[in-house]
């Protein structure tokens, strides 16, 4: 029973968690502090894929999204300007 | 408000419309549905271990009866490694 | 693109090892637990990766060249369209044999025993028949194409950041 309530608080804490890291994604200056924003996001949600009970997509997700995304991101960042023109 | 945005809103509208009613007609996760039951479920999740040999029903799935599935994927990932190295590649000057 | 600081460098070398190992282990295990051979080689570029990012383009391209990891990529498409291709080839030696493209033909068969004697037991290593090896080409795939995708990227930005 306590377990039951304890998952669905987290069923709903964590989609709002994802949605707040997102906004917060959008609204940095800084480019690689957004990259890591969508790194956090893409952990949040494979969380979010394991409490649902799908293993293999949270691990795949946090492989590509939450590491190699944010690889590519800071190798373009590095190469380009560090803050966003306003 | 300009004719653009007028159909970016009736757009947006739509498709909210849709998402919506999709988020309600959706059943309630982790139970059991009746109607909205394939065979096919059933029948793999009796005879996945023992047709494959794999312990992990999934691996079973994606390795063996759809095994085809997994070679369009592998070939759609070659291809796009391929397209990537050509357009990187390093011009001899 | 150029290495990045010591503190960076120094945490790479320490957890480099693990994501490795448990990258290949998520490969080797993957008709026993969640994962297989996508996920797993995934979790390997992902190593891979950090070792990119934290010590620089130039370096890796010193110990590493892509065209050695286009011919391990190659291989594993090789290996994955072969394996395939055995279940075919077999019809022409037994002729009792019900081949197929992509047929498991290492369980579940009774003309050639030695083959069933391998992919025998649940719950086992050595199960699953032709499914284990299927992933290890996968994840042959994955790991060289996501890894060369990333270096090639870094390698052709090295100019840019410059100096």
């Amino acid at each position: 029973m306590l377990e039951d309530t304890m998952i669905n608080i987290v069923h709903i804490v964590v989609p709002i968690l994802i949605v707040v890291v997102s906004i917060y994604a959008i609204y940095l200056k800084d480019l690689i502090a957004a990259a890591i924003a969508v790194s956090a996001m893409s952990l949040l949600l494979s969380l979010e894929f394991y409490i649902l009970q799908a293993p293999d997509v949270a691990i795949a997700e946090v492989g590509l999204g939450a590491f190699l995304t944010t690889a590519i991101l800071i190798i373009a960042i590095r190469a380009t300007k560090k803050e966003e023109e306003a | 408000m300009s004719r653009r945005n007028l159909v970016a809103a009736i757009f947006f509208a739509i498709v909210a419309i849709f998402l919506v009613f999709g988020a309600l007609m959706m059943h309630p996760f982790g139970e059991f549905d009746e109607e909205h039951y394939p065979e096919m479920d059933q029948y793999i999740i009796d005879n996945t271990q023992n047709e494959t040999g794999a312990d992990n029903g999934v691996t079973g799935v994606v390795f063996d009866y759809r095994g085809f599935d997994t070679l369009g994927e592998a070939t759609v990932l070659f291809t796009a490694v391929a397209g990537v190295i050509l357009l990187f590649r390093r011009l001899k000057k | 693109m150029s290495g990045m600081s010591r503190i960076v460098k120094t945490i790479t070398n320490v957890a480099f090892p693990f994501v490795m190992i448990y990258g290949l282990y998520i490969i080797a295990r993957g008709h026993l637990i969640p994962g297989g051979g996508f996920q797993g080689g995934v979790v390997v570029a992902s190593s891979l990766a950090m070792v990119l990012v934290a010590y620089g383009s130039i370096w890796i391209v010193g110990k590493v060249k892509e065209k050695n990891l286009s011919v391990l990529e190659s291989l594993g498409a090789i290996c994955f369209i072969g394996l395939g291709f055995i279940g075919v080839i077999l019809i022409l030696f037994y002729s009792s044999f019900e081949g197929s493209f992509l047929k498991n033909f290492l369980i579940g068969q009774d003309t050639i025993p030695i083959f069933n004697e391998i992919g025998k037991g649940i719950s086992n290593i050595n199960t699953a028949g032709i499914i284990p090896l299927m992933n290890f080409s996968v994840g042959m795939i994955v790991i060289a194409g996501l890894f060369v995708i990333l270096l090639v990227m870094a390698y052709a930005t090295r100019i840019k950041e410059g100096k």
